[in-house]
């Protein structure tokens, strides 16, 4: 009958125990970092063309006719998706922060507005507005958002290099987490690996033994952890937390789809291979000082 | 225990020249050692405890290297060795520790197997050789207990027959006999007498028990304040 072997290094103790946690948390936080970041990108792409994609036509000294087949006319553009003339209404309520709440006097010019909603990606339409307010001899201001759109995908940049420098660094700690442990461990243990260099073990089987018990201790810490970044993003998802709302769209938005399942079952993986590198450049470095 | 050797070459199996061994915190244990095992010898190794035996087996066994002087073993200069070397050079060695050194979460099978393991033998491929040795030391019947539930009789005999699985050409025991009866003890020294004779093992075996020697007709060297001398008590040619 085959007998089945014992692994060389005795079963996890205490010790593994609180690196079990620690590596799960790290790939908790570095899972949730990612998927933040990613998040940011998607925020950021999103916001960045719908704010490139939002224009404001003042025209002046015209009447409101003119002004609608203005509108009309640029609805047929070929990147536009929308243009319509704001009424009354809606430019009392824009300038109400700055004429107060009594609504504007009678007597006072006020511009027409056109809001315009255009596809920047298939090409800038200013131009094309500009000549249909130039052919209906319309006194009017094109006012695009590219140069706002530019300073919000930089800040949104810098954003997302922090969450990306967050990750970086969880996963740096994770690798000297693990390689302390492994230093640990081998000391722990060199009465084993003692007796393993006297019986005629290599190094790299020494290192062998380390590297597969750290692989599948990060493997499985990090599954815990990428599950528990999984529960708290669907959480979100699903209870539509941020959904909603101004400051909503400031923030990153989470969600679940493929590039998202993907980070989560990467970074036990990562946190695998981390490890079993950590653990084999600990051990082979440690064995050098012994004979 | 059938194993047809090679041709032994004329290089000793162990050969120090001039060695000595200097501790930090207890200073030079060994000074000036020359020896000479020739392959195929059986000697005894003797002295009063702090002499130095197990401190001149370590060097032969590899465990560290001297202070000054040069340790060549089966020819081969040991100081200057790559790892991977000194790994294979270890695979020739059998050693039995006084403190045993078995791995306690492993049964009696899998510590004696230990040797074949980290040469990358598969289990089905000695599991038959490892249950015959352990029978041949009178553990048949324990072959699958856990190490901390033997005694310490039946864990001498297991790290004997750790050091035997892999048929080393050199077997080196340290005070082999000192966990176990006498009578136990002489089983076990006529254990490596009759290993000696069949396979040809240069065999030497560190005691401070002069009685249990005196039965065989070996060499015996004694340490004293680190020096090497041939004890002319004894019979036997180094």
């Amino acid at each position: 009958m085959m007998k089945r072997e014992t692994p060389l290094l005795p079963v996890s103790d205490a010790r593994e125990a609180a690196l079990f946690f620690v590596v799960g948390a790290l790939c908790f936080l570095a899972a949730l970092a990612a998927l933040t970041t990613r998040g940011t990108y998607k925020a950021a792409e999103a916001w960045g063309a719908q704010i490139e994609g939002d224009i404001t036509v003042v025209m002046r000294d015209t009447d409101r006719r003119t002004a609608e087949q203005a509108a009309d006319r640029v609805t047929g553009l070929a990147s536009v998706f929308e243009a319509r003339i704001l009424s009354r209404e809606e430019v009392e309520a824009l300038l109400e922060p700055s004429l107060g709440p009594g609504g504007m006097p009678d007597g006072l010019p006020v511009p027409i507005l056109m809001v315009v909603q255009a596809d920047t990606s298939v090409g800038d339409p200013t131009q094309s507005i500009e000549g249909v307010l130039d052919d209906l001899s319309i006194d009017g201001d094109v006012a695009g958002n590219a140069g706002y759109a530019e300073n919000v995908r930089g800040a949104l940049g810098v954003l997302r290099l922090v969450a990306l420098s967050i990750v970086a660094l969880l996963s740096a700690t994770a690798v000297a987490v693990i390689a302390f442990a492994t230093h640990a461990a081998l000391l722990a243990r060199r009465d084993i690996v003692d007796v393993l260099h006297l019986s005629g073990a290599e190094d790299r089987f020494i290192a062998g033994l380390f590297e597969r018990r750290f692989w599948i201790l990060a493997l499985q810490a990090g599954l815990g952890g990428s599950v528990a970044a999984l529960m708290i993003t669907a959480l979100i998802v699903f209870t539509g937390s941020g959904s909603d709302g101004v400051e909503a769209q400031l923030l990153p938005r989470l969600s679940l789809d493929f590039w998202d399942i993907v980070i989560l079952l990467v970074t036990p993986l990562m946190a695998g291979l981390a490890a079993r590198v950590a653990a084999r450049i600990t051990v082979l470095a440690s064995l050098k000082d012994t004979l | 225990m059938s194993r047809i050797r090679p041709d032994l070459s004329d290089e000793p199996a162990v050969r120090l020249d001039g060695v000595s061994l200097t501790y930090e915190r207890t200073g030079e244990v060994l000074s000036e050692i020359d020896l000479i095992l020739k392959q195929g010898s059986f000697t005894f190794l003797t002295g009063p405890s702090g002499a130095g035996k197990s401190s001149l087996l370590k060097l032969m066994y590899l465990a560290h290297g001297p202070t000054r002087g040069g340790i060549r073993l089966f020819g081969r200069q040991t100081y200057d060795l790559k790892r991977k070397q000194l790994a294979a050079l270890r695979r020739r060695i059998g050693v039995v520790f006084q403190e045993f050194r078995l791995l306690n979460h492993l049964t009696a099978f899998e510590n004696v197997a230990l040797p074949l393991r980290v040469s990358g033998m598969k289990a089905d491929n000695y599991q038959n050789e490892v249950i015959d040795l352990l029978r041949w030391v009178g553990l048949g019947e324990r072959v699958d207990a856990p190490t901390p539930a033997l005694s310490g009789g039946e864990q001498q005999r297991v790290a004997i027959a750790r050091a035997l699985i892999n048929k080393p050409d050199l077997l080196i025991a340290d005070e082999p006999t000192g966990n176990v009866d006498p009578e136990m003890g002489q089983k076990i020294l006529r254990l490596f007498a009759e290993l000696n004779k069949r396979v040809g093992t240069t065999i030497l075996i560190a005691t401070h028990d002069l009685d249990l020697i005196r039965e065989f007709d070996a060499p015996v060297l004694r340490l004293s304040n680190g020096l090497l001398v041939r004890d002319v008590e004894f019979g036997g040619e180094a």
